[in-house]
């Protein structure tokens, strides 16, 4: 369905493409999403109100935490895809760019990850 | 996860400009990490207030422009972007460029002021908390020629990296409360997802409005943080 109002009809470049990448970003969503859905209705039987402040971050924890069935590892694991969902759509994009043999745009793909490492960076440098 | 949800589903749709969208992300992402790493040192009430000045600007540069007197989208027909009537002869590395970004529906004009923009709105969303789509939105429909539809699609799947970019920053900074985020993002994604698909049955002119109706919004709410 192509709803580029300009011109109706006339499909976008690279359909299949593009597809493939949105397909994966749905994916990764509703994966993402139902580790959040598992972690909040954990909160509701436990009685954990949004407002009790919750633990922060601890990779190491995290296993434990999902394995004793505790909301904030499904939480915190939930979030944490979330963030790496466009990530990973980059990541996914600057492959295709390369195997379509598009090396600018693939260099832009990198630079967005370049720049998210360097982000990373810098909060760890700040934090230190 | 209003980018990765929406934005999924617009490019299975063929709607968003991945291209565009990702060479915008770049200058996005970068905006918002220097936004961050800056956050500190800038007066938080002299930025919201000149945030709202601009959005009102917009809001009233789109109202103009979707208006039956500058050939706007009152009749409800399909409407060519801004600057469409313009000839689409690009000349040199820049028009290479902007031939490769642009799909066979429409011509997409000023790159320069794209990346200039999108930088400013990555700033901007990391030093006030707002969405960039809300400057980046304006900035392609009215600034580069890109149609609405494309344009927020497109802007969709921008401000994923840009949220990915400043929330990696707090979380390791130890500001993101599990317990807040995840019932947030789960009506998010609700949310979204419902968007997303309606979008496209949705006159053009009513999209318009209500995006002025949310520009307008948040200008005032920006204007009560300036004052307050």
């Amino acid at each position: 369905v192509s709803v580029v109002e300009a011109a109706p009809g006339t499909p976008l470049v690279d359909a299949g493409f593009e597809r493939r990448i949105g397909r994966l970003l749905i994916v990764v969503t509703y994966v993402a999403v139902g580790l959040l859905l598992v972690g909040v209705a954990l909160m509701v039987v436990s009685g954990i109100s949004p407002l009790a402040g919750g633990p922060p971050l601890a990779p190491g924890r995290l296993v434990g935490d999902i394995l004793a069935l505790r909301p904030a590892g499904f939480l915190w694991l939930g979030l944490l895809a979330v963030i790496a969902t466009p990530v990973s759509r980059v990541v996914a994009a600057a492959i295709g760019f390369l195997r379509r043999g598009e090396p600018l745009m693939a260099l832009v793909s990198l630079g967005i990850l370049v720049v998210i490492a360097f982000g990373i960076a810098a909060a760890l440098v700040t934090e230190a | 996860v209003t980018s990765s949800a929406a934005a999924g589903v617009y490019l299975e749709r063929n709607v968003a400009n991945l291209r565009l969208g990702m060479t915008l992300e770049l200058f996005t992402a970068t905006g918002a990490l220097v936004g961050g790493l800056i956050a500190f040192l800038l007066d938080e009430r002299l930025l919201a207030l000149l945030f709202a000045a601009l959005l009102g600007y917009v809001a009233v540069t789109m109202l103009r422009q979707g208006s039956p007197a500058a050939g706007g989208v009152a009749t409800g027909a399909p409407v060519e972007p801004p600057g469409a009537d313009i000839p689409a002869v690009h000349e040199g590395l820049r028009g290479a460029a902007l031939a490769h970004l642009s799909p066979d529906g429409y011509r997409i004009r000023n790159l320069g002021r794209g990346i200039a923009g999108s930088t400013g709105a990555g700033v901007v969303s990391a030093l006030l908390g707002v969405g960039g789509g809300i400057i980046k939105v304006p900035l392609m429909h009215l600034g580069m020629g890109v149609p609405m539809r494309v344009a927020t699609a497109t802007s969709n799947l921008m401000i994923g990296i840009t949220a990915a970019a400043s929330a990696v920053i707090y979380l390791l900074r130890g500001e993101i409360d599990p317990y807040v985020a995840g019932p947030v993002a789960i009506g998010v994604f609700l949310g979204a997802s419902f968007g997303s698909r309606v979008a496209h049955r949705i006159p053009l002119r009513y999209l318009r409005l209500l995006f002025v109706v949310v520009l307008l919004y948040t200008a005032t709410q920006m204007l009560i943080r300036a004052i307050g």
